[in-house]
Formats: structure tokens, sequence, C-alpha cells
């Protein structure tokens, strides 16, 4: 295809991304460096808010933003160089504690950005083979009974993928909460009450739970489809060479699956890399917080309508720096398989 | 495909393979299922801890509102009448009705019929039936049994959601939205994979890996900058209005720039363009798996590379364009963070929708009408699934499927 | 087909419930839209707004994230918001909202004096109501068990202790910790109340001294009689323990007081009373702070709009609305009739609680507490710890936010 043919082809597509992905990400990137204040100053000021019977008038000091000619308040932007980052990082606390008489390792423990790193990838790298394993198992279970039952079977599994994730997490956590029913019954099996929401494993057991329930039947469906295109004579020709149920999947099945066990794992690693629904289904950012959560944190304004661009700028990009290097293998491959055509 | 007699499994492990599935049935449906008996129940019940009385809902059937052995059997019956119509007939009824033998427009008014049906159904007809049938049972010694309620169950979080609440406003968005999303996706991500699908040059790697970064890219990172460039969009809009030739084009549209936020088009571009990474790569694996010998052959028969693409390769394209069509589908349909932010109150979408009854100051019945609302929205799925499950395997079996 | 469309015709007319008399005094032909909270005073407020004609009210729980960027555009895409004494605070420093005294003078004959918000001598906005954690308490089971009515937190942790051990209820109190800021709010309450101030000079937080430590201290003796979960605890969830009867005190909102009464709900019903919240020290005032809600009407909105919005939103409070939605809150406007419930809230206001101190420094102190508090309460760090990584925290937001240098 002549390079004019194909920019044509991919030039909508192209311009769509560009517009809605790289300009966003261009300016975030440029916002990471920068911090944009609204200039204060010191007034006094009497303020009413209501009360019984009368109004309650105080007055005080109170910073409030400096006026410009136009009336509107004014603001600066400042360029802060690696600022955010070290905010972000807490570098100076790092380095506090790892000096003489610090407090060592256990620093990172109280600090957002490296609990939310730790989370992220103790969350990608648990639930990566849990999915893979349970999708491939229930690929080949199906695989292995009459067809009549396989429609209602993929029906059913497809539930739990499809669900809008917010309300499949919520479902979930309601099971789960102090007055959910599951919780009645592992308490009565236990014999003393249990709470799961309150503390961080079992937390992080139910998140991870919860992301098997809702992307295994992706990894299934995947995989059973492949295991429809598998040559039915190379499996007849194993079993008469006598190789056993076990040898036959190691030999002929595995092989076969692998470029698929490849593209799920992929597109799983992506998506639990940037783990939020769970957070926010059940609300455990009192214990546990991951990558995606602490950037969405930092950009949603308080009460009062301050938000940390700049940190969030900052901690976007290290989550995509992250990214790519979990990438990078991957890219790899496609490359050699790109230049092979 | 039956297996050869040599390969037949043993006993044991057919009875496991039946029991993990049967085991995985259960959880996969379990969590639905209980939230879809919660939303029936008054909140008494459905927050309650011990799980008969959620099941059986004695606050909702002191009530007065409940459910006899009659009507289950008769709700049961309707439903699976329901299914067997959904699953058998849909398709060839499509086929049928399909306007200018146009099947898309087809589906469309099967699934607009089919959900008018349930609703007369379900809404109206049974429960006015049942009433009757209720009272004229209970005159009957016997059979009396059978007509008296026994577990609680109420459908007023449903009407109180869809008619208190107007829901079916957040619907017609979504469905706006979500066709929308879904044509457009397809026909830009079909040119795009199918000329990545077809060259080997460094810029198309590079697209790729481009793509693949975005698609893994946190949503929030880039949905936060919408926010101010879809309210202030009238501002720096304006320069193109006041340009001398483009802007009396524009003007013809519309006197002033308009206002991006709150406008259900502008909100399909940002979904497209998030979706378009994945869209296109599965696009592409799809079209890998289509011969060139094909598009070789039509351009020798003197067609254009946009030809021999409409011509000849979409046709045999069907079940990936399916398939990639219902993974943009969900993606516009469950989408919570970009439609919150940029959607207005009468614009709003359903998931958005929903969650703005779980906010701070909600009351335990705004929460199950929130529930009923959200086992509302999954209808549509289910029936979407239940439609097109053979389409989507065999979609993935002759693509994606490659890698 | 015809069959299902007339069938259908009448589900519609089944449903559909006749529209509810016009209250509204004036007729309002301006297309006006309001951007409001979705708790059930709004729902009554809009209502009554929505009765003068052409006005389209937006109720959003998450208001608060649209509405700064939507009154900065020009023209403002609502007329009329919604805040509260937290969320004006980004609006009034933007300078999007406009001064009302003129219009009080032209439109605001039936408001009281105590519904305008003053700031810097100007009215910015109307209140409808105040709202204020205060002591609710389960006033059955004190009497059963003799209890007085708690004055003090301590008296909270005596009667906890007391209800606990004659095993009535495993965890009698209740709370609205939820990591974040109902966590941040209630240590601020608590704060308050053994006597410390949150700020010293140039906008330093001072929360790390004695009285943070003991107020958190006595937020951690009364985790003692809670649910495990009390982290994840917000003011739903609070309700739903109290309507089920699983708790018997919490310090909580008055706007709450009337779904404990709710028969489709409520386990409770009348048994609940609304006191004045309890203080942190013997004599001290309440350990809380009063809250109001209220509407504001944008500036870049033109003189015409903002004359039909204020009339719409005096409509809004007027008498008949109050009166047929007594019970939704402690309402300011006239015809407000105190009733059982509202009892607590203005106890605690005559009790002499401070306003709650919004502004930009609060907000970040308070997103910094609510980030920091839970390593405290999940036993990670001591709380002189604690405190010190809220004050570091704080400190990052403000020099980013250029509050201090």
């Amino acid at each position: 295809m002549k390079p004019r043919i194909f920019l044509a082809f991919v030039m909508p597509s192209l311009a769509l991304m560009a517009l809605f992905i790289v300009v966003p990400l261009v300016s975030v990137f440029w916002q990471s460096f920068q911090n944009t204040q609204t200039l204060f100053h010191e007034v006094e000021t009497e303020n009413c808010t209501p009360g019984f019977p009368a109004a309650i008038c105080t007055t005080e000091a109170r910073s409030v933003p400096l006026p410009g000619p136009d009336g509107k308040p004014q603001s600066q932007t400042v360029f802060v160089g690696l600022g955010n980052y070290r905010a972000l990082l807490h570098s100076d606390q790092v380095a506090a504690a790892f000096a003489p008489g610090g407090m060592g390792l256990s620093v990172f423990a109280t600090i957002d950005s490296y609990r939310a790193l730790q989370f992220t990838l103790m969350f990608t790298f648990v639930t990566l083979p849990l999915v893979i394993v349970v999708g491939l198992a229930l690929a080949l279970a199906l695989n292995g009974v009459t067809q009549m039952v396989r429609g209602p079977v993929i029906f059913v599994s497809l539930l739990p993928f499809i669900i809008t994730p917010v309300i499949g997490a919520l479902s979930v956590r309601w099971l789960f909460a102090s007055d959910g029913i599951l919780t009645a019954a592992l308490a009565h099996l236990a014999g003393h009450p249990v709470s799961l929401l309150s503390q961080a494993w079992t937390l992080e057991i139910l998140m991870i739970l919860f992301n098997v329930w809702h992307t295994a039947p992706f990894a299934f469906l995947i995989f059973y489809a492949g295991l429809q295109s598998l040559n039915q004579d190379t499996m007849d020709a194993a079993t008469v060479d006598g190789a056993s149920r076990v040898a036959r999947l190691r030999a002929v099945v595995l092989p076969h699956l692998m470029p698929l066990i490849i593209f799920v794992a992929l597109i799983h690693l992506m998506d639990s890399y940037r783990v939020f629904d769970e957070i926010v289904g059940f609300s455990s950012q009192a214990h546990v917080i991951s990558l995606q959560w602490l950037t969405f944190d930092l950009l949603t304004p308080d009460n009062s309508g301050n938000r940390a661009i700049g940190r969030a700028s900052a901690s976007s990009m290290l989550t995509m720096v992250g990214i790519v290097i979990l990438l990078v293998p991957l890219i790899r491959h496609t490359w050699r398989e790109h230049r092979r055509g | 495909m039956e297996p050869t007699r040599a390969s037949r499994p043993p006993l044991t492990l057919r009875l496991t393979t039946i029991g993990f599935l049967a085991v995985w049935m259960v959880v996969a449906a379990f969590p639905l299922a209980w939230v879809a008996i919660m939303s029936f129940k008054l909140p008494l019940d459905a927050f309650s801890g011990a799980p008969l009385t959620v099941i059986f809902g004695p606050a909702t059937l002191r009530a007065g509102l409940g459910l006899s052995l009659l009507d289950i059997v008769l709700y049961a019956v309707a439903l699976v009448a329901a299914w067997r119509v959904g699953a058998r007939r849909a398709a060839r009824l499509a086929g049928t009705l399909a306007p200018g033998g146009v099947r898309p427009l087809g589906w469309c008014l099967v699934g607009f019929l089919y959900a008018l049906g349930a609703i007369v159904v379900f809404g109206a007809l049974l429960p006015a039936v049942l009433r009757g049938l209720d009272a004229a049972l209970s005159a009957v010694p016997v059979l009396d049994a059978l007509a008296v309620p026994f577990i609680g169950a109420t459908g007023e979080h449903y009407r109180a959601v869809w008619v208190g609440h107007e829901f079916y406003r957040n619907f017609i968005n979504s469905l706006i939205v979500t066709a929308g999303v879904v044509t457009i996706s397809l026909s830009v991500g079909t040119l795009a994979g199918y000329a990545l699908a077809r060259t080997g040059s460094a810029l198309a790697f590079w697209l790729l890996i481009g793509a693949l970064v975005f698609r893994a890219l946190p949503h929030s990172v880039l949905v936060a900058g919408y926010l101010p460039a879809f309210i202030g969009s009238r501002d720096w809009l304006q320069p193109a209005w006041d340009a001398p030739i483009i802007g009396s084009l524009l003007h013809l549209v519309a006197d002033v720039p308009p206002t991006l936020y709150g406008k259900p088009w502008a909100i399909i571009f940002v979904l497209v363009s998030i979706n378009q990474p994945f869209t296109i790569w599965m696009l592409r694996s799809f079209f890998r798996g289509v011969p060139a010998e094909l598009d070789e052959a039509a351009r020798v028969d003197g067609c254009s590379h946009l030809e021999a693409f409409y011509r000849v390769i979409m046709p045999v394209m069907w079940p990936g364009v399916v398939t990639a069509g219902l993974f943009s589908f969900l993606l516009a349909y469950n989408d919570y963070l970009v439609c919150a932010l940029l959607l207005d109150a009468q614009s709003q979408t359903m998931v958005p929708a929903i969650t703005g009854f779980f906010n701070r100051e909600t009351t335990s019945t705004d929460q199950i009408e929130a529930v009923a609302a959200a086992v509302s929205i999954t209808a549509p799925l289910f029936l979407l699934v239940m439609v097109f499950q053979r389409q989507i395997v065999s979609g993935l079996t002759s693509g994606a499927v490659k890698g | 087909m015809k069959t299902i469309a007339l069938s259908l015709t009448c589900v519609l007319a089944l449903f559909t419930a006749p529209a509810a008399m016009a209250a509204c005094a004036i007729k309002n032909d301006v297309p006006l839209k309001a951007l409001t909270a979705g708790f059930t005073a709004w729902k009554s407020v809009t209502a009554a707004m929505a009765d003068c004609g052409n006005v389209k009210s937006e109720l959003d729980q998450d208001f608060r994230l649209k509405e700064p960027a939507a009154f900065a555009a020009n023209p403002a895409l609502y007329q009329i918001g919604a805040v509260a004494n937290e969320t004006i605070v980004p609006l009034l420093n933007a300078g999007t909202i406009r001064p009302l005294d003129e219009l009080v003078a032209k439109y605001g004959q039936g408001l009281s004096v105590n519904q305008l918000i003053k700031v810097d001598g100007k009215t910015m906005a109307i209140a409808m109501d105040v709202n204020a954690q205060h002591l609710m308490y389960r006033k059955d089971i004190f009497d059963q068990l003799g209890i007085a009515q708690p004055k003090t937190w301590d008296d909270v942790l005596a009667a906890a202790a007391k209800i606990k051990a004659a095993g009535v209820m495993a965890t009698p109190v209740g709370a609205t910790m939820q990591a974040g800021w109902n966590l941040a709010t209630d240590f601020t309450n608590m704060f308050g109340g053994y006597g410390g101030t949150l700020f010293g000079a140039d906008n330093k937080a001072r929360v790390n001294g004695p009285e943070g430590i003991r107020a958190l201290e006595t937020m951690k003796a009364l985790t003692a009689y809670m649910g495990p979960e009390y982290l994840n605890d917000d003011s739903t969830a609070v309700q739903k323990q109290f309507q089920q009867g699983k708790i018997a005190i919490a310090n909580f909102w008055g706007s709450r007081a009337g779904a404990l009464d709710d028969p489709k709900e409520s386990t409770v019903v009348g048994k609940v009373a609304m006191v004045a919240a309890p203080a942190a020290v013997p004599g001290g005032k309440p350990a809380t702070s009063v809250w109001w809600d209220g509407m504001v009407i944008a500036r870049n909105i033109s003189d015409k709009e903002a004359d039909a919005a204020f009339q719409v939103l005096v409509q809004g409070l007027n008498k008949d609305m109050v009166t047929a939605h007594n019970d939704d809150v402690v309402w300011l406007a006239a015809g407000y009739k105190p009733g059982r419930l509202s009892e607590g809230v203005i106890a605690t206001v005559q009790a002499g609680a401070p306003a709650y101190p919004s502004s930009a420094r609060m907000g970040l102190l308070v997103t910094a507490l609510g980030n920091r508090l839970p390593d405290y309460f999940t036993g990670k760090v001591s709380a002189a710890q604690v405190l010190a990584s809220v004050e570091d925290q704080y400190a990052v937001g403000a020099k980013e936010a250029g509050l201090l240098k």
C-alpha cells in the first residue's frame, strides 16, 4: 500500500486520536512542570452566617484573592521544574528516612504515591495469572461438554464481563459489607464476627476476586474461540501416539493458544494497571489506593475548589512511564512480528 | 467435533468439569441475581443481614406488596417465553422487517418492538391479569392457597425510577450516545484497521505502538483536561466563526459557536477517540485474517483501494465488525467518567444518572431505586448478548484470535 | 400494533401523577437554569421554583465539581446555583457570583435578615436552611438503662460502655468517619471542642499539638464501640445503622433526622431524641460546627436574567413550600414551625457552636486530614506522627495553591 493511500485511510482515526488524546496529553505533560496560583492578600472582612435568633457576624483577617485591574482575581503561572514530581514523591521525606536515624523503608508505607504504586503492581501481577488460569480452565471445561449446554454457559459467563463495572463492584460489595449476607455466612462458618472491609488484606483479596470475576470471562471467551480452531487431526495423532491428556495439553493445546494467552495477558496488564473502579466500588481509600485513584483524587477539587493540578499531572506522567515500561517486552514482540509482515 | 472413543474423557474428569462449570455459573450469576432480588424489596428487607428476610421480604409483604404462587408461576412462564422469542425469533424478524433491506435498521426496529412489548406485558398486562386471577381464585375454597401472597415484592422502585425520575430520558440519551459511538467508531476504525493490516512501514508500527500506549492510559488523565475546554468552547471557537471563509460556512450551521458541554454529539467524539486504539488493534488483527490475495485480485480487476475495501473485504468481515462493535458498545454504554463530567442533567446517560443516587445525601429508598435502575440498565445488555452471542464467538474465532 | 400503542398510553396515563398545583406568586417568562444538590430539601425548593414556569433545575450531588467552571463561562451556563458555606468559597474567590443587595431591596421583602449571607459587607447568597451535626440517641434504651442525656463526649463514652455491658447492642456508637471529608470534619469539630485553633500566622496549619492529640484519642476511644468498618461509614451508612437499630448514639447531621422517622425505612420511628452536640470539655461549647445551604446568582448573565432569577429564587423559598415540607430541614425561611426533629440543631446553635470556618486553606487542610488520619486509626502511626504528616501534606498543597510562602 502506498504511503499516501495509507495515510488517507488512517487519517480520520489519527485526527480523532490526536485531538482528543495527544493534545490533552501534551498539556498534561506541560502542566506537570508548572504551578498556577491565585494571588492572595490578607484583608479584614466582616462575614455573617445564620444563627438563632439572629445572624452571627464576625470580623477577621482572611486571605482573599487579589483583584486585578479588570476586577477578576489575578493568578500567576510559575515554572517549577521537577517541583511537582518532588512534592508527589516526597523526596525530602524519603531522603530524611534514609539518613542515619531515619525510619528507613517503612517511610514508603506512609506516602500515598508509593502505597498506590505498591498496590497497583501487586494487583496487576496477582490477577494476571489468576485470570489466565481461570479463563483457560473454563474454556477447556466448556470444550469438554456437550454442545447443548455451551450456549447457556457462555451466556451466563458473559454477564460479569458486560456489566457496568461500577455497578458490578457495588453489587459484590453489598454481599461483603458488614451487613452483607456473605459476611454473615462467613461469620457463621468462622464462629465469630467477620469484617472484610476494615483491613487492607481482606480488601485486597476482595478486589482481586472481583477483578477475576469481572475479567476472566473475557479471557475465557478468547481462549474458547481459539480452541475452536484447534486442529483436531493433531490432537487425534497425539492420542494415537499414546500421549496422556496432560501431555496433549502441554504439547498441542497450549502452544496453539500461546498467541492468545499473550494477547489476553497484554489487555489485562493494561486494564489492571489502571485499576480504579475497584477502589471506588469497595470504597477502600482508607486502606488501599491505586495509581489512577491517586491521580483522580488530586484532580478532584475539594469543597473549597482547590485542585492539585500540578501534582496530578506529575502523577499521570509517572503512571504513563510505568505502563510504557511494562509494555516494552510486548512492543519488541510487535516490532518483530510487524517486520515479518 | 464429537470426541472419538479413544479420547473420550474418563468419568471423574467429566464430573469435575461439570462441577467446575456449575460452580462458575453460580459465582458468575449470584451477585447480579441477588441485586435483582433486592430491587423488588422495600429498604427494610433489602438491607437486612438475614438472607431469608431479603428473599421473602416480610416487611414488604406487611406493606401489602407480595406475590402469590400463581403470580410467580405466571411471571416465570412469561420470562421463559420472552427469552425464547428473543433468542429464536429476533434474527429472522430483523431480516424480514429490515426497511429497504438494511439489516441494522431491522435490528433497531426489532429491539424497539421487543422492549415495548416487554414493558406492556410485564408493566401493565400481567399485573392487571394477575390481580383479576388472584381475586377470582381467592373465592374458590382449595385453590385460594395459590393466590395468597407469600413473598414480598414490589415494582414501585422501578416505577419511581422510570416514571418519577424520568429515567427514560437518560435511556434515550444513552441510546443516542451509544449508537453514535458504535457507528463512527466502526466506520473510522475499519478504514484504519485495514490500512494497518496491509502495510509494513515503520510509520504504521509507531502508530500501533502509540495506540497501544493510549489504550493503556488511565482515562482520568485525559478527562479532566476536557471540562474547561468544553464549558468555555464558545470563547475558543469564536476565532473560527470570525475567520473569513470558514466562518461564513460555520454561520450557516449556527450563529454563535456552540457550548460543547452537555452536547451528546460532542461526547460521542470523545468516546470514539478514547476507544479508537482498541478498535483499530482489534480490527487490524481481523483484517490480517483476510488473505491479502483477495484485495489484490480485486485491484487487478480495476477496483481502487476504497472500492476493494467496501466491495470485497467488508463483506467477509462482518463477524469481526460485530465483535468490535460490541466492544465499542460496551465502552459507550458503560462509560461513567466522561459522561458524568461533560453532560448536564438534561443530556445525562444512564450510568452517571444512577451513581447520582448513591451520593452523600441519599436515603435508603434512593439506594434501592438506584439498584432498580442498575438492574434495568443491564436488561439491554442481556438482550444484546442473547442475540449476538453466536456472532461474538464466531467473530473471535475467525479473527482476533490470531493476536 | 394499535392495541400495543393503546395499552401503552393507558400505562403512561396510570403512572403520570397530576401536576402539583402551582404555588408561585409570579409568572416567569425568562428561560432559567439552576444547578443544585440533590437532597430532599432541594427537591422541594426546585419544584417550587419550577412552578413559576421556564425554570429547569439540575439536581446533582456532585454539583460542586461543575459549578465553578459553569459559572465562570460567559454567559454562565446556569443563572441560579446551590451553595453551602464550603462550596461558596471557590465562587467567591473566582468572583463569578453577583452581590445581591440591590435585588434584595427590590424583591426580597419576605426574606429575613438571618438569610442574608454577608461577605465583606455585601450579600452574596440567600441561605435557606441551617444544619449541624448534633447528638441523636435512642431515648428508649437510655431510659431503660437509666442513663441521662450525655452532655460531653466522656458522657457518651460512659453511656456506650453501659449499653454494651448491658448486652443491648454490640456497637452502640455510630459516626460519619469515612476516610476523606467526613473523617476530617469530625476531627476539626472535636479539635475545636478542645479549644484548638486550626491555623497560625501566615496560613500555617497548627493541628499538631495537645488539642489535636486529645481529639484523636477521644475519637479512637469511641471507635471501640463502633462497627469495625467505621472508616467506610458516610452519612447514609450511619443513617441505615440507626434505622435498623444497630446503633444507639451518634453525632449526626440534622438534615438526616427526618429519615429516622420515616416508617418506610426505619425501625426506630419516634425513638430517637435530638439534642445539642456534646462538648469536648465539661461546660464547653458543643464540639461541632454550624452549616447552611443556600443559593447564589451568577455574575456572567444579563441583569434581566438576574432579576428574574432572583424572583424565582425567592419564590422557591415561599411559605407554602416551607409549610408543605416543614420537616425536610431546619428552614430559615418564613413559615417554618420547629418540630421535634429540629430540636437538636436549634439547641446546638443556641449553645454557641461556631460556624464552619470555610476558606480555601480550610479545604486544603480537610483534604490533608482526610487522606492522612486513617493511618492513625488503622494503627500504622502514632497521633503525633499522623498530625505531623497532616501538616506536611497541607504545606505541600498550600504552597502549590500560593497560600503559603
